[in-house]
């Protein structure tokens, strides 16, 4: 069984496990000890998932991993040497002035402030003051944010990501949620952009007009799709797509991977 | 005219603006990096910070309002306190401020608070490089052309935006003259012509009296807000108010997306129903469905009669600012020669036929509505250029765009020079005392259309002192204005008893400071010596690219022959041919830095393919 499988599987078993699916995950855990019977996250999930399931399903996130190894915050790949209790590192420096640039072809990657949380904004919307989180959530909170880190562990980086929205969600000022959110979201966009080919690249329709119809699309994807004439790049599309660059990036990838779109 | 230092003309638009220039005796208008003849005149920063000028920055002029500059030609050149900035404060979303000392108007952009002139500047200078792109040189010089109507202020404004961009102002035109200089080149007309100017934003109506090579405008009027904008608004109501009552009254206006989508979708469709009868509006997946469900398509078919149903009042207003302006320059119908229609919207069939309707002639149909004044001023600038500074000049006589006068008593202004006279002028006045022994005067000079001096923009003033003591009214004040070929205004006051005398020579300013445009310049010139270096280093990369595109050529049956006979490099010609189209599109493109980036490819695959040639495989 490839390394790839078992992280596959314990992917797979926290996934079910936040989402309730206890039976799912323990026998995602087992199988992994079945092949690896030495892996410590598999038997620390399992050992979580006895200790909380004597007779009925907990909710998601109910209780605090049990296993310490989990519990401990997980170095961000890319930060070698990094301590362990160490928040991740800032993604991007902040853009300096776009009147310092030079003229359209130099791309200046930022970061919405708000990026990830609320990813179909377009309109500008106050932050909201920060509000105590709800009684009770802080163990619910723990959880998901083990399990996060687990998961970006795991390469998972968008199901770290929906963790990590559900705990800004509750406790929008939490700090290493917001760290995780934008490392996941750096990542997150790499992997997509990656995806696209070179930046300059310029995206063209590779279906017929009236088959967009058939396509299963929101309307933000409609909008970007609707920029695609052939003449704008990549990059051209990031400044006008008025989405998260994260949210653009991942509308292009699975554009490109349904064939939707091709750069020539 | 030697073409080694080519000349543009600019048609800098509220809307959109063109490039044109001349050669081989041939004007052509430039297209734009995209290709398309026309640039909206827009800046914006994007949300990700990336700085936008043009087609981009329209793109999310919806999505993105407060950071998105357009229609700052409204702007040019204006008092703070101005009428038309008060107005176009309440409309426009961007962040008006007033400037330093409070005289001019400043935009809220990104992290910088910047005049006009630096907007319309950055418009100007994405011009200037297409046109550098297109010509494969650089682009110093140009004439800009600007309305009839614009003051001295406005001229002066739009002359500072030139130099930021780096550009040498031969010329400052106004767009009818510019028109008319496009259909008259060459030719010898002498006739009344009527330049009807139907443009994105705004609709300006000119009389000019062309006799032979001479082009003089005799009368101007329009409507500022009146333009294709409008047009477009019409049918994005329609579409907005008919899919909200497809679905179940879901308003397309709160989804700025959506809105953005309508905005560019009406558009199109408003020119396509210029050629066509009608046309299909298609905008999938336009607005999210609400609680789960799939997101609406809209689709509609708009007919050409439908539009002109929902326009008609605009066509009418036109017409109506037409038989003003006509009245008030006494000139009827029958006497106008020729009809010059300008600006995208004359295109639509029904605009021309209100036009022939009014005038009773077909109106000039030569030269394309969107390029006509941008052509004019590449003609213009050719002539100026011409060797010795005459060549084919054409002889431009413009008019004072404006009354030119004097604040007296009561807060009224007194005309001294009328609206629509021929420059160079000189015009004397007497003036008179208010007050018994009243020994000083103020002269403000003022220019506009109002009655009342606060309304007008006030050119400058003196303090005419020394005056002989004496009952009012007794005491006479010669006023003289001069107004010189350049525009250039000196005003001077001589009591006529003493012969004591004060004079000013009134220099437009365009709201920028002295020491505010040196720095701006100053920040230019560091910029236009690197971009000289960047053409410099352009130049030699090409050099070196070319020739090592020829030996690679050259090479290729080599190492094809070679490859035939090896179990390797059986993908090197074709990643050597991706190298050889990325060198092709940097020398094409004149991007240096692009350029830059491929030489060291190309040197690897001229090793390679060497090597391979000589039987060496892997190359050196």
């Amino acid at each position: 069984m490839s390394v790839s499988t078992v992280a596959e599987l314990i992917d797979r078993g926290i996934k079910a496990y936040l989402a309730g699916r206890v039976k799912d995950a323990l026998a995602a855990f087992q199988r992994v000890l079945e092949l690896e019977p030495g892996n410590a996250k598999a038997r620390g999930y399992i050992v979580r998932i006895h200790a909380v399931t004597p007779s009925t399903t907990p909710p998601p996130g109910a209780t605090r991993p049990v296993h310490p190894g989990v519990a401990a915050p997980v170095p961000l790949p890319g930060a070698a040497g990094a301590r362990p209790d160490a928040a991740p590192r800032a993604p991007v420096e902040a853009a300096s002035s776009p009147w310092d640039d030079g003229p359209s072809a130099v791309a200046t990657y930022v970061l919405e402030p708000d990026g990830g949380i609320d990813l179909g904004a377009v309109a500008e919307r106050p932050r909201p003051a920060a509000a105590p989180p709800p009684e009770g959530a802080g163990a619910e909170i723990d959880a998901w944010l083990g399990a996060a880190r687990e998961l970006f562990a795991l390469g998972d980086f968008t199901g770290s990501l929906e963790l990590i929205e559900k705990i800004l969600h509750l406790d929008p000022e939490h700090a290493e949620a917001r760290a995780y959110l934008a490392q996941n979201e750096v990542t997150l966009t790499s992997m997509y952009e990656s995806k696209l080919g070179p930046l300059s690249a310029v995206p063209r329709l590779a279906i017929k007009p009236e088959e967009i119809l058939w396509l299963n699309l929101d309307h933000r994807a409609g909008f970007l799709l609707s920029q695609i004439d052939g003449a704008v790049d990549y990059e051209a599309l990031f400044a006008v797509s008025g989405l998260p660059r994260l949210e653009t990036a991942r509308i292009l990838a699975n554009l490109v991977a349904d064939g939707v779109i091709a750069a020539r | 005219m030697s073409d080694a230092r080519p000349v543009i003309g600019i048609d800098l638009g509220t809307t959109n603006s063109v490039v044109a220039t001349v050669q081989g005796g041939m004007s052509r208008v430039i297209p734009n990096r995209s290709g398309q003849a026309l640039t909206p005149s827009i800046v914006a920063v994007a949300r990700n910070g990336k700085r936008l000028v043009g087609a981009l920055a329209k793109r999310q002029a919806i999505t993105n309002p407060e950071q998105t500059v357009f229609a700052a030609k409204r702007l040019i050149g204006r008092r703070w306190g101005a009428k038309e900035v008060e107005d176009a404060r309440r409309v426009l979303p961007y962040a008006l401020v007033a400037g330093p000392e409070g005289n001019d108007v400043r935009v809220q952009l990104g992290d910088r608070t910047l005049s006009i002139p630096e907007i319309s500047a950055m418009v100007l200078a994405e011009l200037k490089a297409d046109a550098e792109a297109f010509l494969g040189k650089p682009v110093e010089r140009a004439v800009i052309t600007v309305p009839a109507y614009f003051n001295d202020g406005q001229r002066q404004a739009t002359k500072d935006a030139g130099r930021i961009a780096g550009l040498e102002v031969l010329r400052i035109i106004s767009e009818p003259t510019s028109a008319a200089l496009a259909y008259g080149f060459g030719r010898q007309t002498e006739k009344k012509v009527v330049v009807f100017d139907l443009g994105g934003g705004t609709f300006d109506v000119s009389i000019l009296d062309i006799s032979k090579s001479v082009y003089d405008v005799v009368a101007v009027g329009g409507d500022t807000y009146l333009g294709g904008e409008d047009f477009d608004r019409r049918v994005m109501d329609w579409l907005t108010f008919g899919f909200a009552r497809e679905n179940g009254g879901v308003d397309l206006r709160t989804d700025k997306m959506a809105l953005q989508r309508l905005r560019d979708a009406a558009e199109r469709a408003k020119c396509e129903l210029s050629a066509a009868p009608s046309t299909a509006i298609h905008l999938p997946f336009l607005v999210g469905g609400g609680e789960g469900k799939s997101a609406l398509h809209l689709d509609k078919q708009l007919s050409r009669e439908k539009l002109e149903e929902l326009t008609k009042d605009l066509v009418d207003r036109c017409i109506a600012v037409t038989e003003r302006t006509l009245k008030d320059a006494g000139v009827r119908t029958a006497q106008v020669g020729e009809v010059i229609l300008v600006g995208g919207m004359t295109r639509m069939p029904r605009v021309q036929r209100a036009v022939r309707e009014f005038f009773g002639r077909e109106p000039c149909k030569g030269v394309h509505p969107d390029e006509v004044v941008a052509v004019g001023a590449a003609i213009q600038a050719h002539a100026l250029a011409a060797p010795g500074g005459k060549g084919e000049e054409v002889l431009l006589l413009d008019v004072t765009p404006q009354n030119l006068g004097l604040l007296v008593v009561g807060g009224y202004f007194q005309t001294v020079i009328p609206k629509n006279t021929t420059v160079p002028t000189s015009q004397t006045h007497l003036f008179t005392t208010v007050q018994d022994d009243q020994t000083s005067v103020r002269i403000a000079v003022l220019q506009g259309e109002s009655e009342r001096a606060i309304d007008n923009e006030l050119l400058g003033e003196f303090v005419l002192d020394g005056i002989r003591p004496a009952r009012r009214g007794e005491v006479s004040i010669e006023v003289t204005f001069d107004i010189s070929a350049d525009g250039i205004v000196g005003v001077s006051a001589r009591d006529v008893a003493t012969g004591q005398q004060q004079s000013i020579t009134v220099t437009a300013t365009s709201g920028l400071t002295e020491a505010e445009l040196k720095k701006i310049l100053d920040e230019q010139r560091d910029d236009l010596l690197e971009k000289k270096q960047s053409w410099k280093e352009l130049d030699e990369g090409r050099e070196r690219a070319l020739a090592m595109i020829h030996d690679i050529e050259a090479l290729v049956p080599a190492v094809e022959g070679a490859l035939e006979r090896s179990k390797f490099g059986k993908d090197a010609i074709q990643k050597a041919s991706a190298v050889l189209v990325r060198a092709r599109a940097a020398i094409e493109a004149r991007d240096a830095a692009a350029l830059e980036a491929e030489l060291e490819p190309l040197d690897r695959t001229l090793q390679l393919f060497r090597g391979l040639a000589d039987g060496r495989p892997g190359g050196r």
